[in-house]
């Protein structure tokens, strides 16, 4: 039964699903209606989860001293003190949330996505070759891609950044909607599998 | 050592001096490179453009996403707040990621200040944060009705006794909404919201998601993209000689270089500001690292292909 009843519930909420996409009348809008005031119910409990997870997670850390445990203490003062500052004194501009806002999680997030170019630039001094025909293609396309992006491409010659547009709305279009498509129907054979029982990973367990 | 193998063991440290200068200069003494629009951007702009001074139109901005990817996206959460209180479009922005929500209140107190008219609730709604979990509830009951789906704004007062909302019912009423995201890419307001209640849909990305909108734009799922800061770049300048010199859009105009040379002369002191500049300036140092990575790309490779010919002398 512990498990028969979740493959049920997946099995009819999924068939019910199906039905109201393709059978639009008011019985399935009702439906979904109703199924929505219940995602409005549970779907705030995921924050709850999520909170307690994360302090349950840490905590344990700080407590074993596990590697790295010193950023779990940091992780969790963050959490106490953001969450502590939003309740008292709001989350509106000119507010302490707003300020850590701006001067912790803006600079620190910035940071590190800008540490990109770095080992961007880094990888196509040290690893970018011409090692196959390939290799050529995608780096020549990148060059074109690179130079049609800013205006130096258009500086140079104007064809620069009509190339760019064709590389990015014919070869690039096709790779793209080739593997959209494949990503689609993977998902409906993998939604087909787990609506009918077969695939059950998500359980967790043994079968 | 050989000249080859100098150049295939350059010190990282180096690379990233060079790098840092390159970024670094541009930005300090301003280079002034010019803009060229694109077809997404301006399709974007029009379609925006045409909701100006109506009651019963709105556009609605979706900020998906967090501090990270701040110096590509927020040029664009500027200059598209900054078309709409200066063209008096109204405005509704959500956020169902927590950072997303101090991003818009980031964004609207900036743009607001140069704009003492504009009203909270009565030109433009901030929802505020909503749970990712409610994204979908939200998403759909909106096709419905909006204040029924999204119930209160950021302060937490009922949408339906908010000014703003007294001509605004559904999705019929939100000209295009406007996805600025650093991971998701619009799909589910276009899976959701534009299949079901024919809603148009643009976005705003990251660069290096650029190149993978434009299936949708193809089928007109989106209607229109701001692809990395030369998005926000292009819009900005869309903004600057359209809206800041009340000049109707028009995309012949757009692309007559001398024509936007001559419009930049007349902007006003706002328009000058640099916070409205941002991704302009910016992409002067972008283009300065895309010329420093091609010419590493070619060094680099020049390394390679002499080390191959050593090789093969040796054999």
């Amino acid at each position: 039964m512990k498990r028969q009843i979740p493959l049920m519930i997946v099995l009819i909420l999924g068939l019910l699903f199906v039905a109201h996409v393709f059978i639009p009348n008011k019985l399935s809008s009702d439906y979904l209606d109703w199924f929505m005031k219940w995602m409005k119910v549970i779907g705030p409990f995921a924050i709850v989860l999520g909170v307690f997870s994360l302090v349950y997670v840490h905590y344990n850390k700080i407590k074993r001293k596990a590697p790295t445990w010193g950023y779990s203490i940091v992780t969790l003062t963050a959490l106490v003190v953001t969450t502590a500052v939003g309740f008292i004194w709001g989350i509106q501009e000119g507010t302490p949330y707003m300020w850590i806002f701006k001067n912790f999680n803006v600079p620190l997030g910035a940071t590190m996505f800008s540490l990109l170019a770095f080992y961007i630039a880094s990888a196509a001094y040290k690893a970018f070759r011409a090692r196959s025909i390939e290799a050529t293609v995608l780096l020549v396309a990148a060059i074109i891609v690179m130079l049609g992006r800013v205006s130096i491409g258009q500086a140079i010659t104007h064809w620069i950044p009509d190339i760019t547009e064709w590389i990015l709305n014919v070869p690039n279009l096709a790779a793209k909607r080739g593997i959209a498509l494949g990503v689609g129907l993977g998902m409906t054979a993998t939604s087909l599998k787990i609506m009918l029982g077969i695939e059950r990973s998500y359980l967790g367990g043994k079968d | 050592m050989k000249f080859a193998d100098r150049i295939q063991k350059v010190d990282r440290r180096i690379i990233y001096v060079i790098l840092l200068l390159a970024v670094v200069l541009p930005l300090v003494f301003r280079l002034g490179f010019k803009t060229y629009t694109t077809t997404p951007v301006e399709d974007l702009y029009r379609h925006i453009d045409a909701a100006a001074g109506r009651d019963d139109m709105s556009i609605l901005m979706d900020f998906t996403h967090d501090p990270g990817v701040l110096p590509e996206l927020y040029p664009m959460d500027l200059a598209i707040l900054r078309h709409c209180f200066e063209r008096n479009i109204k405005v509704f922005t959500i956020s169902f990621l927590p950072q997303g929500a101090a991003i818009i209140q980031m964004a609207l107190s900036e743009v607001k200040e140069d704009y003492p008219n504009i009203e909270a609730n009565v030109d433009y709604c901030n929802f505020g944060f909503k749970p990712w979990s409610l994204k979908l509830p939200i998403m759909l009951g909106m096709g419905d009705d909006i204040a029924e789906a999204v119930e209160t704004n950021s302060e937490g007062l009922k949408l339906e006794n908010l000014p703003i909302m007294q001509n605004m019912k559904n999705y019929d009423n939100i000209q295009v909404v406007v996805e600025i995201s650093g991971s998701s890419m619009g799909q589910f307001w276009v899976t959701y919201a534009r299949a079901k209640f024919g809603v148009d849909v643009a976005v705003g990305l990251t660069a290096v998601m650029a190149a993978d909108v434009y299936p949708f734009l193809q089928t007109g799922q989106f209607i229109g993209s701001l692809g990395g800061l030369k998005g926000a770049a292009e819009y900005e300048q869309l903004v600057d000689i359209f809206a800041m010199n009340g000049e109707e859009f028009s995309k012949k105009k757009a692309r007559n270089m001398s024509w936007v040379e001559a419009q930049y002369k007349e902007l006003p002191e706002l328009a000058q500001l640099y916070k409205y500049s941002k991704a302009r300036i910016g992409m002067d140092a972008q283009a300065i690292v895309h010329v420093l990575i091609i010419i590493f790309i070619i060094l680099g490779n020049i390394g390679y292909f002499l080390d191959k010919r050593e090789q093969k002398k040796n054999m």
